[in-house]
């Protein structure tokens, strides 16, 4: 009734699967698919998740945190910065998960690792602007991508990133 | 780069004070100095300074009001950086912020579920009259909270990451390919284009968002369109859309309290939009199936079949297109509109873009790449430099979630936070020579310079709640620049166009921009 305009000319079936008629009969109609996506694309964070595979596979890099503690992190090549920070505990946020909608995966690249890593894209850069405290090794947590060549990498986190945690708080991962 | 990181960086530094000094504002705010009380903001007391303009104020935030950008900023002038506009019927007070430090800090400090109040129609629509279809994930539009959250952090790493947008690169020019040649067809004897060549901007822009949210040629662009073609009447659909969402939400919003037959009309022709979305994330469907079954590699899907597969319900896919389409005809067709009447009456900027152009492109059909767009600074920058003097979308705005100190002021949560970018933008201790069309501003070399304030002109926003339509918006005006600029001339010889808030802040009047081609 509600939906009788709406409704003229679209088959039933597809009002069952849009859930206009029956939500719970919406069929899944790609349910292998899920076996097919591990990429870290699609699912964030899943495929940072997921252990070395061999030891050809690990990228070994470091965390400093804010305060000076040093984390070390058994990564494997693929793996996005953000996401392995937030998989070990590291105060790294990512409010935006990754979209490059904000600065809060601010990171600074420590020593020679700094001139491996691919330019930032314009995107980043704009961002980077916005950084509180940017260095000249800064980067966005999330655009780094590790790779055999990153073995060693070493990222220290910034005093602030999002908020000014004036009261304390502390970020929490999406 | 690295040249260019510690560029960056003294310029950062040149505004150091920036972020610290924002702490140190926001700390001594609470400890040193009591906050004054909200009743002693500034701001006009009663209405009358803006005569009857308060009646247009119903929404802040997507679509602006008709003389707002002016009204914004004889606010700056008469009261200064903070101003509140209270006592306005049936709505909550709403607060205009200038200061680019505390827009900053408002925007560092916000939840992870900002509210940004807009477009009440589409809010009643969602959540009211088609409530069954919406369901717990009504989009992003108009939606606020947990729902809200949810559903973006579905759909915005594919739609965001700046990797989604280049498979579409090909398939934008195409489409622009179309318009160019359209836009030679309907010029008159004098090689001007028509009177209400906005309409085609229009179409042009409709025929992106269905290539990229339907993944689909509607067929926008075609010539002869019959009345009852599908593509005519999502044209239809659209301007009918566009034209009176600003009646019902700017000067009729009785809607509110009793059905009229305008929002009728409004309802049913959103349905129409939710059909045809149905229709082709359908067949996208499909298409999908067959990839699968074929085996076909990940890097090969589109944005649309990448949302179809992180979610079993389609739902998330018809909701998000119909968002993308709502929002993402009209933003970018008067964005258009003003970034060539601009490049149509600057003809010193038009020729340096068509110099970078030609170095990058060598001849006029040179198919057009990721690394070709990134290596058009000047173009990019000319854009950029258009949002920030004359900002499509005049501000951003968010519901204050909880009691805040801003500008030395006790803010109670509930009201309304206006930050209008096309003030902050403009104004002088942010932006060196604000007056001064200046796109080189932008680059690199130029930017620590001539851009003080990294929060002064946001034209998309910033943060958790950014402009979801970003990326595809600004590749959708880049190519069109670099596909124009390259092979024709744009000129302007009529009366200068006044600018003004119909809907957004665009040039009123005809587009008759003169069209010829470049010999080289």
């Amino acid at each position: 009734m509600l939906f009788r305009s709406l409704a003229s000319g679209i088959s039933t079936v597809k009002l069952v699967r849009a859930g206009l008629l029956y939500r719970n009969l919406v069929v899944n109609r790609y349910c292998p698919a899920r076996n097919l996506f591990q990429s870290p694309v699609l699912h964030h964070g899943e495929f940072e998740w997921t252990d070395p595979k061999s030891e050809d596979e690990v990228v070994n890099i470091t965390f400093i945190d804010k305060e000076g503690k040093k984390i070390d992190i058994r990564g494997k090549v693929g793996d996005n910065v953000l996401f392995l920070a937030q998989r070990y505990g590291i105060e790294m946020e990512g409010a935006c998960e990754g979209s490059l909608a904000c600065t809060t995966c601010h990171v600074y690249v420590e020593g020679e690792h700094f001139d491996k890593l691919p330019s930032p894209q314009e995107i980043e850069e704009d961002l980077l602007d916005m950084a509180p405290f940017l260095k000249e090794n800064s980067r966005l947590g999330c655009q780094i991508t590790l790779s055999k060549e990153l073995e060693g990498l070493c990222l220290s986190l910034p005093k602030i990133t999002r908020n000014f945690y004036v009261d304390g708080h502390k970020p929490k991962p999406h | 780069m690295r040249g260019s990181v510690r560029l960056l960086t003294k310029r950062y530094n040149s505004s150091s004070s920036v972020c610290p000094a924002a702490v140190e504002s926001a700390a001594h705010a609470k400890v040193d100095s009591e906050p004054r009380p909200y009743a002693q903001v500034p701001g006009p007391k009663p209405i009358p300074l803006l005569g009857n303009t308060w009646r247009l104020l119903p929404l802040i935030g997507q679509y602006q009001i008709s003389d707002l950008a002016k009204v914004s900023k004889i606010l700056y002038n008469e009261y200064g950086k903070i101003v509140k506009l209270s006592g306005l019927v049936g709505r909550p007070d709403l607060l205009f912020v200038y200061d680019a430090q505390e827009i900053e800090m408002m925007y560092r400090t916000e939840t992870d579920a900002p509210h940004r109040p807009s477009m009440p129609c589409l809010v009643k629509y969602k959540s009211e009259v088609r409530k069954d279809f919406f369901g717990r994930l009504p989009g992003v539009v108009g939606v606020h909270g947990e729902p809200w959250r949810e559903f973006r952090t579905k759909v915005q790493r594919p739609i965001l990451r700046p990797a989604a947008v280049v498979q579409y690169i090909q398939p934008i020019e195409e489409v622009t390919n179309q318009f160019l040649d359209r836009m030679l067809q309907i010029r008159d004897e004098q090689d001007e284009l028509p009177n209400d060549f906005d309409n085609d901007i229009h179409k042009w822009a409709l025929e992106c968002i269905g290539r990229i949210a339907l993944d689909v040629r509607l067929g926008c662009l075609d010539p002869n369109l019959a009345d009852d073609s599908e593509p005519m009447k999502i044209i239809n659909g659209a301007k009918f859309a566009l034209r009176n969402i600003a009646l019902l939400e700017l000067k009729f919003p009785f809607w509110r309290y009793v059905p009229t037959p305008l929002w009728g009309r409004y309802v049913k022709n959103m349905d129409y939009f939710i059909e045809i979305c149905m229709k082709h994330i359908d067949k996208a469907q499909d298409r999908l199936q067959k990839k699968l079954d074929a085996g076909t590699p990940e890097s090969e899907f589109s944005v649309v079949e990448r949302i179809l597969m992180s979610d079993p319900d389609p739902k998330l896919a018809y909701v998000l297109a119909l968002d993308l389409i709502l929002v993402g005809i009209d933003t970018i067709s008067m964005a258009v509109c003003s970034v060539l009447y601009q490049l149509a009456t600057r003809t010193d900027a038009q020729e340096k873009m068509y110099k970078e152009l030609k170095k990058v492109l060598p001849t006029k059909d040179t198919p057009l790449t990721n690394n070709l767009l990134e290596n058009m600074p000047y173009t990019r920058s000319f854009i950029k430099e258009v949002l920030r003097m004359y900002s499509t979308v005049i501000g951003n705005g968010r519901t204050l979630l909880e009691d805040k100190v801003i500008c030395g002021y006790n803010i109670p949560k509930g009201v309304q936070l206006v930050f209008p970018t096309i003030v902050t933008g403009n104004m002088p201790e942010y932006v060196k020579d604000p007056d001064h069309f200046y796109p080189e501003r932008w680059l690199k070399e130029h930017k620590a310079d001539y851009y003080r304030h990294p929060f002064a002109s946001l034209p998309y926003g910033f943060g958790v709640r950014m402009c979801l339509g970003r990326r595809f918006a600004d590749l959708e005006m880049q190519i069109l620049l670099a596909k124009l600029v390259r092979s024709y001339k744009l000129e302007y010889h009529h009366e200068p166009l006044e600018y003004k808030v119909t809907f957004m802040y665009a040039p009123e009047g005809p587009l008759r921009f003169k069209m010829t081609p470049r010999d080289d």
